[in-house]
Formats: structure tokens, C-alpha cells, sequence
């Protein structure tokens, strides 16, 4: 799977652009819209008009919604359900630890944040419950689920800052007490884990019967190790230094990144968590464009 | 080579600079803010080569251009081996090679021998060669040949001596030759065991400027060894008995084992007369004592402690142990006391002078007919006690004085000496001074002199206890001392030194016809002392060593010459070496006078024994004199040549003199130029520094 290469011929809008605007919700409106024009068929909206069940009709329900034709047969009247309308919470986990910071021309939590932006607002557009849980080595910001909140969580999205070193397993272990009620779990990180530490972290969330959406976001420079001077490089949330002939490990190093994302990828699949790496050089509307047809395809097989 | 300004070398510490600079500046340049090194830290990879050098180049042509010009503002200037080498040219060689007797050690001349040849085997035609050959003392054996075989013949033809090291006059030898020398080079080559005991560190001892000093350090097989030490005799005389003597002898053991059972004999006239054994532990010493033996009536008696035997010799170097000494019967000192007084009357002078043992008085008491004899020439001392003396027994006593005999004149009321020769005396002899009614004092005493030394301290005699009831008024003359005045001031005690002798003139008599001194404690020991002091006696050692000088006078005064003998054996002497030679030994005669000036003396330069007799018929006893080699020769310790070569040449901590080796002008000029070449060659190595960083930096960007 290329990390960089976007689809030949497509308008998409860059990244850095979107990030110059300082409007989560006008950004994530733009980019979604457009998405939604682009394609004739939302996957959200496919999978959410399917009927779901029969039930009795109480006082207060909408009248609209009773099915003659059962009332035909049975003269008793029900109220037809679809899946669409069991709305269900749409989490977004932000990994705001430092080393988010990192970034040629975008960082990678601002496009995080454009890209939690984006989903709030897809998910947001029908009807979902939408809520957001910024995180490093603890939680740091903690916004419920609500069909209401799409203004806290665009203004969560707005005030992250990548200050503190991150851990994954920690918060997210603690987080998966509060996702009782099945939905959508969205991770977005940079994923700096083993692969068993991270599906340590998500497991408790999925095994709740959650579905859980990584997204690994990458920098072209984390992929690509583009350097060419000897320098010292130091980690940005331990702060050790390490001096480093870039020509001499580049090719080590892409192997290894590479080989921890094909680790992401397999493991991913073997336990049935959708997983999406993400270069931010990328533009975000055709990551959401994959993420989105990565969906469907995964809708139809399952 | 040395420096002018050696604090510029200081700025070496600048060579860390470019070093620094290159690791230091990378360093904070290039912090790249990285997310994780999780991966990174996976990559088996020496980060230690990121701090590598990679333009060794540039760096070196830094390092170099800094050294050149540090170098340069230090001054260094080429002395020694470097301004002869590079100014090229013949050299004067000088070998100084050690015969001291522990060169005899083992194979250790041999290969001394060898190494001296070595050194002048690279000579060429051009050069010069001296050999210089030194122990205590130092000899040209040889003087700047250009003939490199008459050179190595000359060291083959040498053998070690019985001196010990002493690099002082060898040095002093060289330098001479060498500051001689109109070569552009001047070496020398000092081939020696380099024992420390023959070092003295001397600012004096410094070799001309420029001369390169080589050392062929020539170590004995084993440095050690084990000497006899000087022998201690005790005499010992029961009354009606001959006199004996017990030798004690010491073995002193400088090897790290202990030595058992040595065999020590003891040796008289060549007989071996007893034989014992000694033992001494390990870097030790041990005495051993001889039976007392009956001391030989015959004189000079030669006798030798001998360690070890031919056969079986205890160590490789056999001159220390063998010790010489001679044993010789107490000789008298013939004096002639003349009075006309009664025996009686000269009692206590004759008790005195027969008391005495070192030096023994054989005193005889005569009548003045007995002057117009030739009884003078049997005696060392004449003692004349108011006696008159005429004009044929003045001329007698001069010549008895001038030959080295000494002359006591007691002025009495029947003193007189002819006015002829009046001025030959150290005072005039004047009328009689009466003092019987207030006895004079004798004061103003010259404690400084020989006779009254012993009487300096307090309570070592007090003279001002004697009374002078009458004596003779005494006119100093000008050269003479005055040794003793009354409490008038006048004169009592006047000597001066007459040729080879001397004459006193006391102004009383040395009875108790005019003064009670005889009666006095300090009686004696002032008889004694004015025999001893007129006769010129001196105790005479056993033995000698080699290298000192043996005053023959007091050794025939010693042995018993009275002033005629000696007045004959001085005119000729002939000396046998302990090897054999026989030569003349003649002092010095004064110019316009038949007496020798100098007393002569003999150098010994052989152990063994020396004989010294004099030519002619009744030249006075035979001399014998024994010498030993130096003790601290035989220990082998070797010193460090650089010290010597760094003292000598100038280089070294051991006070060197500034100026003391001056190069000539050109000379100066030529070794004080380097640093104009270093400055050059640093900037030509700045400049092309600055082009090649230039063109890295140009293919870097």
C-alpha cells in the first residue's frame, strides 16, 4: 500500500492549506461535502437503512413511522425500526503526545485534528453521537458522546496541544471502562509501540464489541527518513540524543517502519480492527475517501 | 635542540582547537528534533563513528600549520650533533677512554678496547683523532692524528691502571684538546664503566660549544664485588720486649651473596706468616684480627694482607684485594743539646727529650768542642744552651740549617754569635736584662704557631706562671716572628726559616740558671713541641694511595736522616716502582743557591711498594713507601651518562653556566634560522588549509 501517492487525476485539497484555515467546522464541512458530492453513495448511509425490527407502538411515537401494511394483516399497529435510526456513539481517541508535533510542513496533530474534525462532522451528519478523548500518557480532555457536542468536541479538537510524552496502553486501557454501549471507537496516533502493546490497548475497547478504527498518521520524513547530514537526533518526548549517520541507517530504518506497519496491518485484520496508515502529506479528503471505500469493502465481507 | 622562548610552546594547547571545534560545532549544529528513536535505537550501529574525523586532511594540514608556527615563535635553535651535522665538515675526534683498575673487572677493558676502536672506525681521512686516557688523572695518549690505525694501536697498547675514576680532569683533558681544535666538528667519545663515585658534578667542566658527546657505556659482567679495607695497626711495647703489632684487616662484601671461608694472609717481606679465614654476609663487612707479631728490627718491613689466593681469586677484579703497608721500628729523632753546664743542670731538658715517643728523641748532650767536629751532621736538632759559639761553628750550624737541620739558641750570660754573621740570626742577641727583682713573664704568646698550638685551649698550660730572673735582650729582625714576648714586650722567642731548616733564638736559658720554666708543667710538651717543629718530624702513614704525593723529606725524617744524610740524599734519589722502573727523583734547585727549593716529592701512580733511596755513600736511610689502590673504586655502581653529558654539554640541570658554550657568530646564525623555515612552512600549509576547506565546502553545498 503506498503512503504517498494519491490517486492520479483527483482534485484533492492539501493539508497544509486546510490548515492555515482555523475553522475546524467549516474545514471539516469543505472536506466532507465534497466527499459526499464526489460519491453517490455515503458507506455510513448504506449500512444505516436496514431494517432492523417490529415493535409495538406507545403514545408519543411518531405516527409516521407505523407500518400499515403489518396493520393491514394484523390491525394492530408497530412500529417499523431500521439500523439507521439506533444511532450510535462515534469516539474519537486523539493521541496529543509530542511527539504529534513533528512535521515538515503539517504537523501530525494538525492533521489529526482535521481529520477527528472531518469524521465528527461525517458522523455528526447522520445522527451519530459524536465525542472526543484527547490522551498522552493520561487523559487529557474527555468529551462524551452527544448528538449535541459536535461544537465541544471541533473546540477540544481546537485547543490540543502536543506537551507531554505519550504512552498508549495506560489511557486507553482505562478509557475502555466508559465505552459500555457499542460504537464507533476512531484511534488516531502515531502508533510509537510495539504492535502487541497496541493491540494490548485497543483490545479491552474492541472485545466490548466496539468497532475500532486505527489510524496511524506518519510524516513523510518518519517514512521516507530523508536526512542526509550526521546529526544527533533526540526524541522528542524522552529527550535522549542519539548521533546518527542518516545515509548509513535510511534503508535500515524504512525496513523497520515499514515492517511495523505491515505488523499493524496483519495483526489488524486477524483481530478485526480496521487499520489506516496515513501520510500526512497525503491530502485528507482522499484519506477519507480510502478510509471510506476501506469501510464499504470491509461492510460487504462481513 | 633547544628552544629561545620556550614559553611559546604554551600555545600547543592550541593543536585542540581545530580537534574541538571540528566534534563540538557538528555537534550543536545538527540536534534534529526526531519523534522516536524507537526504530533508530533497533539499528545495530556505532554511533561513535558520527564523531568521527572525515576530512583527516584538512585537520592534519591544520594541526601541522599551528605546530610549524608555534615551533617558530619558540625559537628553536640546533646545538650539539645538530649544528654539526648540518653545517658538515671533518671532525675531531677525541676517545677518552677509563683505565681506572675497575676496567680490570672480568672482560671489561676488552671490550672497552673494542668499543674505543668502534668509535673511530667511522673516522674518515679528513678527521682528526686524540686518545685521552684517565683515571684520577688524565694523559694525552695520542694528539689529533688523522692515523686511525695508530689510534686503535694506542688502545690496544693500554691497559687499566690502579687509579680510580675521576671524570673531572678527563673532561677538562678533552675540552682543552677540543677548544684547540679548527675542525667544524668536535666529538667526543667517553668509553667507561661510569661509575658514580667518580662524578662530581663541576660548572667548570664544560666541553666547547657545538662538541657532540657519545658514551660507550661498558657495564661489567657482574656488578659487584668484594675489597680488602685499609688496615688498622696496633703497637703494642712491653717493657724489655720487642715492639709488636697487631693488623687488623677488613673485608667489605658488595655482592648479594654472602661470602664464606675466604682465605686472608698476611704477609711480611713476601712470607706469608699467618693464613685465616674470614666470612661477610651479604652487602656486608667483616674484620678480621692477625696474632700480634714481633715487629722486624730492620726497617721498612713490607707487609701485605692478600685476600684469596692466585689460585682461586675471589672476585674478577684482584687489586682491591690485595692491601700494602709497611711496618718500620719507631725512628729517634737525633738531637744534640750543647751546654757547658753540668749534666745535672740539664736534667730536666734531657728527662724531657728522652719522654718522647711520637716522635722518639735520641738526645745527646755535648760539650761546644764537640761543634768543631762533624758531630752536626749525625744530629737533626741542635740545642745550644748558653753557649758561645765562634766563627767556624756559625758557618757549620748555617750550613746545618740551610740543609735542613733546626737550630735552638738558649741566650745565656756566656751566649754570643759572631757579628759576621748576625744577620743570618732571626734576632740580634743583646746585653743582659736583670730582672731578679721582679721576675719577668713571658705573654704575647703566638698560639697560632706549631709550637704553642697545643697550649691554645684554656688550662692547656699557662706560661705566664714561669719567672725569667734574667735574660738576654733580643733585636727581631724584620723577616722573623716574633713567637713569644715578655710582659715588657721585648722579644723572648724569635725564629725564622733559614733554607731548608730553621732557627729559634730563645732569649733565657733552658736550665734554671735564669728562669724556673723547667720547673713548670708545660715544660715537656713545649720540649717536645720545639723538637718536633725543628726537626720537621711528621708521622709518617703505613700506606699511601694511589694518586697521592709522598713527601720524601718527612718520610727520611721519619725514618730517621739526620740533617747531613738528607743534606746528600737531596742532591740525588733514586726510586724503584713496584714494576720494576728505576728512575731519579731530583727537586728543584733554587736559582743562584746549591740548596733545592721544593721540597720534593713522588706521585705514586703503581701499587705496590716504592723504593726511595739516595745516591751516593751515607745517603741516609732507605724510604720505603706502600700504596694501595682507592676503595671506592671497587664499588661498581654506575651512574646515568646522560647526567655527565648533560653537565658537560650544557644541556642538563646541573647549573649551567649561561654563555658557557658559545657558538660562533655563523654558527648562531645558522642554528637560530630554523624557525624562519617553520613559519613559512606553516603559512604555506594555512593557505593551502583555506583552499582545499574551500573546495570541500564548495562540493558540500
Amino acid at each position: 500500500m503506498s503512503l504517498t501517492t494519491p490517486v492520479p487525476g483527483a482534485k484533492f485539497i492539501d493539508p497544509v492549506v486546510l490548515a492555515r484555515i482555523g475553522n475546524l467546522e467549516f474545514v471539516a464541512r469543505t472536506v466532507v461535502d465534497g466527499l459526499i458530492n464526489g460519491t453517490h453513495r455515503s458507506p455510513f448511509f448504506g449500512a444505516s437503512v436496514d431494517f432492523a425490527e417490529h415493535r409495538g407502538y406507545v403514545a408519543g411515537d411518531d405516527i409516521r413511522r407505523v407500518d400499515w401494511r403489518v396493520f393491514a394483516r394484523t390491525d394492530k399497529y408497530y412500529i417499523k425500526e431500521f439500523e439507521a435510526d439506533s444511532n450510535s456513539n462515534f469516539s474519537v481517541l486523539l493521541d496529543v503526545s509530542k511527539s504529534m508535533g513533528f512535521g515538515a510542513k503539517i504537523s501530525k496533530l494538525d492533521y489529526a485534528k482535521t481529520l477527528a474534525a472531518c469524521l465528527a462532522y461525517l458522523a455528526n451528519a447522520q445522527r451519530d453521537r459524536v465525542g472526543i478523548i484527547t490522551f498522552d500518557d493520561a487523559i487529557v480532555e474527555h468529551v462524551p458522546p452527544s448528538a449535541k457536542h459536535l461544537d465541544v468536541v471541533l473546540h477540544t479538537l481546537d485547543r490540543a496541544k502536543p506537551l507531554r510524552p505519550g504512552h498508549l496502553v495506560a489511557p486507553l486501557k482505562k478509557l475502555a471502562e466508559h465505552f459500555g454501549r457499542r460504537g464507533i471507537v476512531v484511534v488516531i496516533s502515531d502508533f510509537y509501540a510495539e504492535p502487541e502493546e497496541v493491540f494490548d490497548a485497543v483490545g479491552p475497547i474492541r472485545s466490548r464489541g466496539n468497532d475500532v478504527v486505527l489510524f496511524h498518521l506518519l510524516d513523510p520524513q518518519e517514512i521516507d527518513f530523508s536526512f542526509s547530514d550526521p546529526a544527533s537526533f533526540e526524541d522528542m518526548e524522552s529527550g535522549d540524543q542519539m548521533p546518527i549517520v542518516p545515509t548509513k541507517l535510511a534503508a535500515d530504518y524504512r525496513a523497520l517502519v515499514q515492517a511495523h506497519i505491515d505488523t499493524l496491518t496483519k495483526e489488524s485484520s486477524r483481530k478485526q480492527v480496521d487499520y489506516v496508515p496515513l501520510n500526512t502529506s497525503m491530502p485528507l479528503d482522499f484519506a477519507l475517501f480510502r478510509f471510506l471505500s476501506m469501510r464499504e469493502r470491509l461492510a460487504r465481507s462481513r | 635542540m633547544s628552544f629561545l622562548a620556550p614559553l611559546f610552546l604554551l600555545g600547543l594547547a592550541a593543536l585542540a582547537v581545530p580537534v574541538l571545534i571540528h566534534l563540538t560545532q557538528k555537534e550543536r549544529k545538527s540536534v534534529v528534533a526526531f519523534p522516536s528513536l524507537m526504530f533508530l535505537r533497533k539499528i545495530p550501529y556505532e554511533s561513535v563513528q558520527r564523531r568521527r574525523i572525515r576530512d583527516w586532511l584538512l585537520l592534519a594540514l591544520r594541526l601541522a600549520a599551528i605546530l610549524l608556527i608555534v615551533a617558530a615563535f619558540a625559537r628553536p635553535f640546533l646545538r650539539g650533533s645538530s649544528v654539526a651535522a648540518a653545517a658538515g665538515g671533518a671532525r675531531d675526534i677525541v676517545v677518552v677512554l677509563d683505565r681506572s683498575y675497575s676496567m680490570g673487572y672480568g672482560d671489561t677493558w676488552a671490550r672497552a678496547q673494542r668499543a674505543a676502536a668502534q668509535a673511530i672506525g667511522s673516522a674518515t681521512a679528513a678527521d682528526r683523532i686524540s686518545l685521552v686516557l684517565f683515571a684520577d688523572t688524565a694523559e694525552v695518549a695520542l694528539r689529533s692524528t688523522p692515523d686511525r690505525s695508530r689510534a686503535v694501536a694506542e688502545i690496544n697498547a693500554a691497559s687499566p691502571g690502579p687509579g680510580a675514576t675521576k671524570y673531572g680532569p678527563a673532561i677538562k683533558l678533552a675540552g682543552s684538546l677540543l677548544a684547540e681544535s679548527l675542525l667544524p666538528r668536535k666529538e667526543m667519545v667517553l668509553v667507561s664503566d661510569f661509575q658514580r663515585g667518580g662524578w662530581q658534578p663541576d660548572d667548570t667542566l664544560r666541553l666547547p660549544g657545538g662538541t657532540t658527546v657519545t658514551t660507550a657505556v661498558i657495564d661489567p659482567p657482574q656488578a659487584a664485588s668484594i675489597a680488602l679495607t685499609p688496615v688498622t695497626l696496633l703497637r703494642t711495647r712491653e717493657p724489655g720486649q720487642a715492639e709488636r703489632v697487631t693488623v687488623t684487616a677488613g673485608v667489605l662484601n658488595r655482592t648479594a651473596t654472602a661470602a664464606n671461608d675466604l682465605p686472608i694472609s698476611l704477609e711480611f717481606d713476601g712470607r706469608v706468616v699467618q693464613d685465616l679465614k674470614v666470612s661477610a654476609a651479604a652487602n656486608g663487612s667483616a674484620s678480621v684480627s692477625f696474632l700480634p707479631v714481633t715487629i722486624p728490627q730492620q726497617p721498612n718491613t713490607r707487609a701485605t694482607v692478600r685476600l684469596g689466593t692466585a689460585a682461586a681469586p675471589v672476585d674478577a677484579l684482584p687489586r682491591d684485594n690485595v692491601f700494602h703497608f709497611v711496618i718500620a721500628p719507631s725512628a729517634p729523632v737525633p738531637v744534640m743539646t750543647v751546654s757547658q753546664a753540668s749534666a745535672d743542670a740539664m736534667l730536666y731538658l734531657s728527662r724531657a727529650l728522652a719522654i718522647g715517643e711520637a716522635p722518639r728523641f735520641d738526645a745527646t748532650l755535648q760539650s761546644p768542642d764537640a761543634l768543631a767536629g762533624d758531630a752536626l751532621n749525625r744530629a737533626r736538632v741542635i740545642l745550644l744552651n748558653d753557649v758561645p759559639v765562634g766563627a767556624s761553628v756559625a758557618a757549620k750550624l748555617v750550613t746545618f740549617v740551610e740543609g735542613g737541620g733546626g737550630l735552638l739558641i738558649a741566650a745565656g750570660q756566656r751566649t754570643s754569635w759572631p757579628a759576621a754573621r748576625a744577620a743570618w740570626l732571626p734576632a740580634t742577641i743583646g746585653d743582659t736584662v736583670d730582672r731578679t727583682r721582679g721576675a719577668a713573664r713571658l705573654s704575647g704568646i703566638d698560639f697560632g704557631h706549631a709550637i704553642f698550638e697545643p697550649f691554645r685551649a684554656p688550662r692547656s698550660g699557662d706560661f705566664s706562671t714561669a719567672r725569667f730572673y734574667s735574660y738576654r735582650a733580643l733585636a727581631a729582625a724584620k723577616d722573623a716572628s716574633v713567637l713569644a714576648r715578655f710582659d715588657t714586650g721585648e722579644p723572648a722567642m724569635v725564629e725564622r726559616v733559614a733554607g731548608r731548616g730553621r732557627v729559634i733564638v730563645y732569649a733565657s736559658t733552658l736550665d734554671l740558671a735564669w728562669n724556673d720554666l723547667a720547673l713548670k708543667p708545660m715544660f715537656l710538651p713545649f720540649v717536645h713541641q720545639v723538637g718536633r717543629h725543628l726537626s720537621g718530624f711528621k708521622e709518617q702513614p703505613a700506606w699511601l694511595t694511589v694518586g697521592q704525593v709522598l713527601d720524601v723529606d718527612a718520610a727520611e725524617i721519619a725514618a730517621g736522616a739526620t740533617s747531613g744524610s738528607a743534606a746528600r740524599a737531596a742532591a740525588g734519589r733514586t726510586i724503584l716502582t713496584p714494576s720494576g722502573q728505576r728512575r731519579d727523583l731530583t727537586a728543584a734547585v733554587a736559582s743562584g743557591g746549591t740548596a733545592p727549593a721544593t721540597t720534593p716529592a713522588l706521585e705514586l701512580a703503581e701499587q705496590g711498594f716504592y723504593e726511595i733511596r739516595g745516591t751516593g755513600r751515607d745517603s741516609g736511610p732507605m724510604i720505603v713507601a706502600a700504596s694501595n689502590v682507592a676503595l671506592a673504586e671497587s664499588n661498581l655502581d654506575r651512574m646515568d651518562p646522560k647526567e655527565l653529558v648533560a653537565a658537560v654539554t650544557g644541556n642538563g640541570t646541573s647549573g649551567s653556566t649561561p654563555g658557557g658554550d658559545v657558538l660562533p657568530d655563523e654558527a648562531q646564525e645558522l642554528a637560530q634560522r630554523v624557525w624562519w623555515y617553520l613559519l613559512f612552512t606553516g603559512i604555506l600549509l594555512l593557505i593551502a588549509e583555506t583552499l582545499l576547506a574551500h573546495r570541500y565546502s564548495r562540493a558540500r553545498v
